[in-house]
């Protein structure tokens, strides 16, 4: 079952056509063999504009990218008072306007029985075409005016790579049923031709007409819109925003300022100044940095505290019927990302080392081909607990869909010694002594050169010795304290179904991957890994960063995880053959 | 090159490059260290004619450095480059100082590439680079015979093209 059996409507226009009249009403409504009912604009198959409140949407953008020009020419115009320059600046904020509102009247799109077509532009016209049956993500994006005026704008994916076709200016109710149908129908499209499932090494055996199976157990009965609520925005998670290492940069940024205004005052303090003015002088010093401390930290806490409000604002992460999962947030901005379940390959939790301190983590999914470099953040910073628990659900729904068969019934709920954990909370295996020591003699290089450097400019420069025994302290003592962390945070762990590596030495990230999602592993030795016995193990797969890497793992072990993860593929190659 | 580790370690994969590797490996690095000694050559004596101690003793360590990557190097090389194409699987060893075992499934295999740089077809040697659907999954073959290289790309689109799922 490719595609239901419409009549054949109008599917492949003259290119130089104009929308074709009536051509498709008589075709009986393509959504027909669908459980959801087919949008109008899929039904009646004709070309369509934006929507008439795109005209003011438009000119807006336009303005707003302009504003700095004619801000500037204001000014320039204010100081040279010719009257014709004045009388030049209506002319161009109309044409300004002209350009805003010609993309409304060049960008037509329509939907066909097979895909979705949109044109645009007026010199250089361009089509895109997206095939409705591969359709894999469909993400609704609001910017605040297009909220204003009920709009939303849809980006389309159908492919591994990241281009999308963009529908802007549909009505916010019509985007929201578009999507639904879209999605739907591009995972029928693919339930049906079974040659773009993908099956996992194991069973590779299979016979291909194995994923027909699957379609039904995406979601129960097709069509009801029982959508499973997996994470929901919960205010008390408001206190690990400060937290976050995002508010550090603007924290960062907003103590250059400082520092410039401390500058003004050091103007203040010149050699004329008597000494019991240097006193007062210095006091206020102090007043000033301390002032200057509180107001960047209460700073930090509103600028941190906004941010995440903006951003997070009514947080929705669902599962959806068609197999997929979505995420609707923003205050201002609203988007609704949409990610296929089946191509989630698992999932990252970060913790940074303030937001560990506080026991809170960062969830993100690792996606092929979705989302920015493959990741995804589907939580903000909030309880550890609940990332894990978020994360678990997503993973284990993953899983399922993978493997309809039930062939490897592990519930993932119950971890390998039969305890409650599930990969994100399952101990990890440490790397042990070897691993250690490498981590710490590693550590020593930095240390070690920056004290030669301090020493030969102390030499050249004739400083105190003791600067360069200081130095040699506190950064040895600072690596080695940061070497011990990561040796601390480094572990690996194979569960019934995933891949587990944790590391960082400040920010701890645990990385889960799905068996099914390694396609290819490196075993990289470095001169000095060879003499320790210890090497880094990467599990290659299309998703996220492309790579999960164990380094500093003891090689046998490396092998060992290697072997077990994926057997047909690697005992091929190891010297005591099949042997467990 | 594994011998001190512990019992489950992969083996060496079963074929070694073209024995006219060595040959290229060294061609080349006469050409690069070539250069770089005949510039540094200048230096010592146009830049600095006063025959500095230490300016004699670069020049010497890296005559020194020259001669290794030259004479030893490629030899070397050739010992640890090993690769293996079996009817599942593609697995190859690389490097001389760093290691580096990959092994990729064929299953997951995208493209099969050869390619042939104008030193190489002078010794006869084509290199192959199979991808996957991940940046840090791509596989190199390096300096295999020209004959050879053209049967195993052969032989891999074959079976690559068997499977006709999206590999990822």
């Amino acid at each position: 079952m490719t595609l239901p059996p419409d009549p054949p409507g109008p599917t492949g226009p003259a290119h130089d056509l104009p929308p074709p009249g009536e051509g498709g009403l008589d075709a009986p409504p393509s959504g027909a063999a669908y459980d959801l009912p087919a949008p109008q604009a899929v039904r009646d198959q004709e070309w369509h504009r934006q929507s008439p409140r795109m005209l003011l949407v438009h000119p807006v953008r336009v303005l707003w990218s302009m504003a700095f020009p004619i801000v500037i020419a204001l000014i320039g115009i204010s100081r040279s008072d010719s009257s014709w320059s004045i009388r030049l600046l209506p002319v161009l904020v109309v044409a300004a306007l002209a350009a805003g509102v010609l993309p409304w009247f060049t960008t037509r799109y329509r939907f066909t029985d097979t895909q979705l077509q949109v044109r645009k532009g007026l010199l250089n016209k361009s089509e895109k075409t997206a095939p409705l049956d591969r359709v894999r993500s469909v993400d609704l994006e609001s910017p605040p005016l297009h909220r204003v005026l009920g709009l939303a704008r849809a980006k389309i994916g159908t492919g591994v790579d990241e281009t999308r076709v963009e529908l802007d200016g549909l009505a916010t109710a019509d985007a929201a049923q578009l999507r639904e149908y879209l999605l739907l129908r591009g995972a029928q499209g693919r339930a049906g031709s079974p040659g773009t499932l993908r099956e996992a090494p194991p069973e590779a055996g299979m016979p291909q007409g194995a994923p027909e199976g699957t379609a039904p157990q995406t979601g129960g009965p097709v069509g009801l819109p029982q959508e499973q609520v997996l994470a929901e925005i919960d205010w008390s998670w408001l206190r690990f925003a400060p937290f976050s290492l995002s508010s550090l940069v603007i924290v960062a940024t907003a103590l250059g300022v400082l520092f410039q205004f401390g500058d003004d005052f050091g103007v203040l303090s010149q050699d004329r100044v008597t000494d019991t003015y240097e006193w007062v002088l210095a006091q206020a010093i102090i007043a000033v940095v301390l002032v200057g401390l509180i107001l960047v930290i209460v700073g930090w806490l509103v600028v941190s505290t906004l941010n995440y409000v903006l951003q997070w604002w009514n947080l929705r992460l669902v599962r959806e019927p068609g197999g997929t999962i979505r995420l609707t947030r923003g205050l201002l901005t609203t988007t609704s990302t949409t990610v296929e379940e089946a191509r989630i390959r698992g999932v990252q939790l970060t913790e940074p080392l303030l937001l560990r301190a506080v026991g809170g983590g960062e969830l993100t999914s690792l996606a092929t081909g979705v989302g920015s470099g493959g990741t995804t953040k589907l939580l903000p910073p909030c309880p550890r607990p609940v990332a894990e628990s978020v994360g678990h659900s997503v993973l284990g729904a993953g899983e399922r869909l993978l493997d309809p068969t039930g062939a490897a019934a592990h519930d993932e709920g119950a971890g390998p010694d039969g305890t409650l954990d599930g990969p994100l909370t399952v101990p990890v295996r440490s790397h042990g002594p070897a691993a250690r020591r490498r981590l710490l003699f590693q550590s020593l290089w930095p240390t070690l050169s920056l004290t030669a450097i301090v020493g030969g400019l102390s030499w050249w420069f004739s400083w105190p010795w003791w600067i360069v025994g200081a130095v040699l302290v506190a950064t040895g003592l600072l690596n080695l304290g940061t070497a011990e962390l990561s040796y601390r945070n480094l572990g690996h762990r194979l569960t019934p179904e995933h891949v587990v590596s944790r590391s960082g030495a400040l920010q701890r990230q645990r990385v889960v991957l799905e068996r099914a999602g390694v396609i290819g592993w490196v075993v990289r030795q470095s001169f000095f890994q060879r003499r320790r016995g210890l090497a880094d193990l990467l599990a290659t797969t299309a998703a996220g960063p492309e790579a999960v890497t164990v380094s500093n793992i003891p090689l046998p072990w490396a092998i060992e995880l290697a072997g077990q993860t994926t057997p047909t593929v690697v005992d091929q190659f190891r010297s005591a053959g099949e042997e467990p | 090159m594994s011998s001190a580790t512990g019992d489950p370690a992969l083996r060496d994969p079963a074929r070694k490059v073209s024995r006219r590797a060595i040959g290229y490996w060294t061609t080349t690095a006469l050409i690069w260290e070539g250069i770089f000694l005949a510039i540094l050559t200048v230096v010592y004596l146009v830049v600095l004619p006063e025959r500095w101690w230490w300016a004699t003793a670069i020049l010497a360590l890296a005559v020194l450095g020259a001669l290794v990557e030259i004479l030893v190097v490629p030899r070397f090389k050739f010992a640890v480059h090993r690769w293996e194409v079996t009817d599942t699987a593609i697995y190859t060893r690389s490097g001389w100082l760093n290691v580096e075992q990959r092994i990729a499934p064929l299953s997951r295999v995208q493209t099969v590439d050869s390619e042939q740089g104008a030193i190489q077809r002078m010794f006869g040697l084509a290199s192959i680079t199979v991808t996957t659907a991940s940046s840090a999954g791509a596989i190199e073959i390096k300096c295999l015979d020209h004959d050879e290289a053209r049967r195993v790309v052969a032989d891999l689109t074959e079976i690559t093209g068997r499977d006709k799922g999206d590999a990822t």
